[in-house]
């Protein structure tokens, strides 16, 4: 629609004609501007000082940044998080796909049953579920070292063998991922079922004529197709982990040490252990404005890959 | 490579589908274990929860968990239990409030001056993570007097710029502008086609975004963590993590409260499911 320069008269009519747009937005906008926009502009000003919450704020301009280029446990916990994400997204995402296309196959029964199942880790209280694996990795009497050490002793040339998941530095961040891959590969499934629906049959139908094979197909033609779907996947999961917080507060509080703090999990620490308001608002800030970058630049990359 | 009608093929497909069905159930059982680990724990003694071998079937049976669930010292489960479901479907009702009309006023009111660019600004806004709105709305929330209140946990998420977008997206697609000027022509005031035209027909998107805004709301830990310091206020994945953190209070029992907790969840999720896996599908493939 050609927007014709607004003359102040026809302009007031307008608005004064579309009064109820103005009014049907309005408690949404009283309580955005309330609870989002006041809080983003606070604790973007809040990034320049050194507040505790109670004495009298202390701007200290850019030195959170100094800080934070020296503080060990903050690149630490960024260090986790990637290691994390490598041991996490990879896996998650092979298996998301295969799952998703053992449901799209026109043969399989219960397909509605098998996608409630694999979607249910998503929906449950990571609280609850968190314990749960805490009773399954003990490294003492928990079932998943009591089923190693029954498979090291029945076939001892396999190499399995009962692990200190959660009580060693090296075991803690792979405990995380596995509790990560079982809550969110079902999520990555559902949308991948969702993108392998959306190829059109014809596609196949043709390369089959051509005397493409089923791998031939596979890789040629579904896995091109797919990519903004792991691309969607990947990246909503590396945030998604960056920012994890129920899962490690409940599992590990973070350790042994601080082996399996994230970010997430280092923010809310810095925030409400410490106080350090500035600080942490500066660390938010930061990491928030690195991660949107780099979305950005991921999804400009995807789209002139695509023309 | 087997050809299309030979026996060979015919094989061939029969393994194939074996396979699939074998890997696809194994999968399945690993993802209910944990469900199954917490269900069969909640009915243990004390000591059985780490018995060797491992117990797969409690015994004897102990469902006294679940009594003394409700006779603890320091938590009042009932109390917390109300809590949540109070918290959860106050929220979620005013999310689902705010974003659908809001959202039919984005996708409507083509011709309201401003339109486009609030909305983008809104959107513009989904790109600023919650990490940095925890500490303004923890301040602001002690100098309101909002510490241990409903509203605090209730009333800051709701404005809900992802709801919103979803809501647009919804409405703009599928109700008609033919359907709100035949309503008009009849003389249905604004709010009365809201009501009476708009709602009914977006019911599948709200049962979407409700139970998963329901489900957020739920779980949400972080928020009781700074919100609620006192016992009466308490939502259950804070007194989950308490009772967790109580080494004299029996795994027994803490599963037993887990699995009160995430039971409700469970329910709502396989009651409006179809509607939620779709709608979670659309609006994240669409962003």
């Amino acid at each position: 629609m050609s927007a014709p320069r607004p003359d102040g008269r026809r302009y007031a009519e307008r608005i004064r004609r579309n009064w109820h747009f103005y009014l049907f937005i309005s408690p949404f906008f009283v309580l955005f501007t309330a609870f989002a926009l006041y809080p983003i502009v606070f604790s973007f000003l809040l990034s320049f000082t050194e507040w505790d919450g109670f004495v009298p704020i202390k701007w200290v301009g850019l030195d959170n940044l100094r800080l934070a280029a020296h503080d060990e446990a903050f690149w630490n916990s960024l260090w986790n998080t990637l290691v994390i994400c490598v041991l996490y997204i990879p896996p998650m995402l092979v298996a998301a796909f295969l799952l998703a296309a053992l449901l799209n196959a026109s043969w399989l029964k219960f397909r509605s049953l098998y996608r409630t199942v694999f979607f249910l880790p998503v929906i449950t209280p990571m609280v609850a579920i968190a314990l749960v694996f805490g009773l399954l990795y003990d490294t003492e009497r928990g079932l998943l070292n009591a089923t190693l050490a029954a498979i090291e002793e029945a076939v001892p040339w396999l190499g399995l063998r009962p692990l200190p998941w959660l009580t060693s530095e090296t075991w803690s961040k792979p405990s995380i991922a596995i509790l990560l891959i079982w809550r969110w590969a079902g999520y990555g499934m559902v949308l991948m079922l969702a993108g392998l629906q959306g190829i059109p049959r014809t596609y196949y139908e043709s390369a089959r004529i051509d005397g493409a094979g089923a791998w031939s197909r596979v890789w040629h033609i579904t896995l091109p197709l797919m990519r903004p779907v792991f691309v969607f996947c990947a990246i909503t999961s590396l945030i998604g982990t960056i920012y994890a917080f129920d899962e490690i507060f409940m599992l590990t509080y973070g350790g042994p040490g601080r082996s399996s703090t994230n970010f997430g999990l280092y923010l809310f620490n810095t925030s409400f252990d410490d106080f350090r308001f500035g600080y942490a608002s500066c660390l938010a800030y930061g990491v928030a404005a690195v991660v949107f970058v780099a979305s950005l630049f991921i999804l400009r990359f995807r789209r002139s890959d695509w023309n | 490579m087997a050809r299309r009608g030979t026996s060979g093929f015919r094989v061939y497909r029969y393994v194939n589908r074996v396979l699939g069905h074998a890997v696809l159930m194994l999968v399945a059982l690993l993802f209910l274990l944990p469900f199954y680990w917490m269900l069969s724990s909640a009915f243990k003694e004390p000591g059985h929860i780490f018995a060797a071998p491992p117990q797969w079937i409690p015994s004897p049976w102990h469902p006294s968990n679940f009594r003394d669930v409700l006779d603890l010292a320091n938590v009042d489960f009932i109390r917390s239990f109300v809590n949540s479901l109070f918290i959860s479907v106050s929220h979620c009702g005013l999310v689902l409030f705010l974003c659908s009309l809001a959202g039919f006023a984005f996708a409507k009111y083509r011709d309201a001056p401003g339109r486009q660019s609030l909305f983008v600004f809104v959107l513009g806004t989904m790109m600023i993570p919650g990490s940095v709105l925890i500490i303004p709305i923890y301040v602001m929330m002690v100098k309101l007097g909002g510490i241990d209140t409903y509203w605090a946990m209730i009333v800051p998420g709701a404005a809900n710029a992802f709801g919103i977008y979803w809501m647009r997206e919804y409405i703009g697609e599928n109700v008609h502008d033919d359907l709100l000027e035949a309503a008009r022509i009849d003389g249905c005031s604004e709010l009365g086609i809201y009501w009476h035209v708009v709602l009914p027909v977006i019911r599948p998107a709200l049962a979407a975004l409700g139970v998963f805004t329901f489900i957020f709301a739920w779980n949400n830990l972080m928020g009781s963590l700074i919100l609620l310091h006192t016992k009466e206020m308490y939502t259950l994945p804070l007194v989950i993590y308490l009772l967790n953190g109580d080494s004299s209070i029996p795994y027994g029992i803490v599963m037993a409260a887990s699995l009160l907790a995430t039971a409700p969840l469970i329910l709502a999720f396989l009651f409006f499911q179809r509607d939620f896996v779709e709608g979670m599908t659309s609006g994240a493939l669409k962003a």
